[in-house]
């Protein structure tokens, strides 16, 4: 079967979803490897003859051929934290108009209709403090200990959805997470509070390992997108520096020199 | 015996980090029990070739643990129509060296703070080695399949 090559209105459309699609990805965290071909898979289920994508740290350009005429569009991208709900959305609307199950025309409602369903709040901040708790375990602190750095923990992570709507830099809230993490466990090791100071210092702040961003970043880098991986490592180092001034604000304060 | 119960614990105490954080990246619900799973098996199995006589070294048994857990998600993903990285990244948090990750960068402040001694330069460096090379086995680790089987396809 020949491909109809499409006119240049429906190239133009088929752009605007490629990009909008790739910029949605990047958005919520997705790796570039799966970005690029996203867009292209999604390009060329659009009948576009092939896709090109350039990603940056904070942009995306995307180029789309037919028929000897190309459209470039750059879209700004603004990181929304990670939610791969999104991604995983986006990638299905590519797979289903793949696979035939939807037509082009509803692929922009699709795209649209994507909303970032979140868990609900306190479960979210309660989990994490079980997951520091376990942490601590792990590392050999007693019961008290794990108790400390359950409340610790989450207290951090509720402090830090209640300033997320505020929109300050992640810097400034991985800081003040940190502080509150910190000053509970503290405060709790000066009161005597587990015979693991040390594990519980460290483990109530564990919430704040930027995880995602470093195992992305070096992802990148091994598959060949080294721009990417660099500024995502570096973003990583940044927020994991941001925690550390936290930790020394809260160890001033209280007097409770805990990690040494 | 005592080796089973502690590989258990172990891997029941990982399954819960794996799902906390596996909400905060917003992984769909159903999802969940995959990343739960997926932190268990990884954990359990870095122990296993750790502490048992093959007595592996962390950094290697990170990259087997995460590659591992990898190739189990990639079949999983096929039938998700999703993803892989969508939950394997959430399994793989228990497994972030997070202390020493910290425990390095504040020996840096502190060298700063109140100078240079051998015992917080041994403690910066070896810490950051640690954190770097199992970061790296992570990353590497989950990429495995994707550099050994799925060379030029997609995997999903």
């Amino acid at each position: 079967m020949k491909r109809e090559i499409l006119d240049e209105p429906a190239q133009r459309e088929a752009t605007r979803l490629c990009v909008q699609a790739a910029l949605m990805l990047m958005q919520h965290g997705a790796e570039s490897a799966l970005v690029e071909s996203v867009a292209r898979r999604l390009g060329v289920a659009l009948g576009v003859d092939s896709v090109e994508v350039a990603i940056m740290a904070n942009a995306v350009t995307v180029t789309t051929l037919c028929g000897g005429h190309c459209v470039t569009t750059v879209r700004r991208n603004e990181d929304r934290g990670i939610n791969v709900h999104i991604v995983t959305e986006v990638q299905r609307t590519m797979l289903d108009l793949e696979e035939g199950r939807i037509d082009r025309g509803s692929v922009a409602a699709r795209l649209d209709q994507i909303r970032p369903e979140r868990h609900p709040r306190w479960i979210v901040a309660l989990a994490i403090g079980l997951s520091c708790a376990c942490f601590a375990a792990l590392s050999k602190g007693d019961l008290p200990t794990c108790v400390v750095v359950f409340v610790a923990s989450t207290l951090a992570m509720a402090a830090r959805q209640l300033v997320a709507p505020l929109h300050f830099n992640p810097l400034v809230t991985f800081f003040a997470a940190a502080f509150v993490a910190t000053s509970v466990a503290g405060v709790a090791v000066l009161w005597d509070i587990g015979t693991t100071p040390r594990v519980a210092m460290a483990s109530s702040v564990l919430l704040l390992v930027p995880g995602f961003p470093l195992i992305n970043g070096v992802s990148d880098m091994v598959k060949g997108y080294i721009n990417t991986g660099i500024s995502r490592l570096v973003f990583a180092l940044m927020l994991a520096s941001a925690t550390c001034g936290g930790i020394l604000l809260a160890m001033t304060v209280w007097h409770t020199w805990g990690w040494s | 015996m005592s080796l089973l119960l502690d590989l258990l614990r172990e891997m029941a105490l990982a399954a819960v980090p794996a799902v906390g954080f596996a909400l905060v990246f917003n992984v769909p619900t159903r999802m969940l029990g995959y990343c739960a799973a997926g932190g268990a098996v990884g954990r359990g199995l870095r122990m296993l070739l750790v502490d048992s006589h093959v007595g592996m070294p962390v950094e290697w048994a990170t990259l087997v643990a995460a590659a591992v857990v990898s190739l189990i998600g990639v079949q999983l993903a096929r039938r998700l129509r999703a993803h892989p990285k969508v939950f394997t990244v959430a399994a793989m948090i228990p497994m972030v060296p997070g202390v020493p990750f910290f425990t390095a960068l504040l020996a840096i402040v502190e060298i700063s703070r109140s100078g240079l001694t051998d015992a917080l330069l041994e403690t910066a460096i070896t810490s950051g080695l640690r954190a770097l090379f199992i970061i790296g086995a992570l990353a590497i680790g989950l990429a495995i399949p994707g550099l050994l089987f799925y060379r030029r396809r997609p995997v999903v």
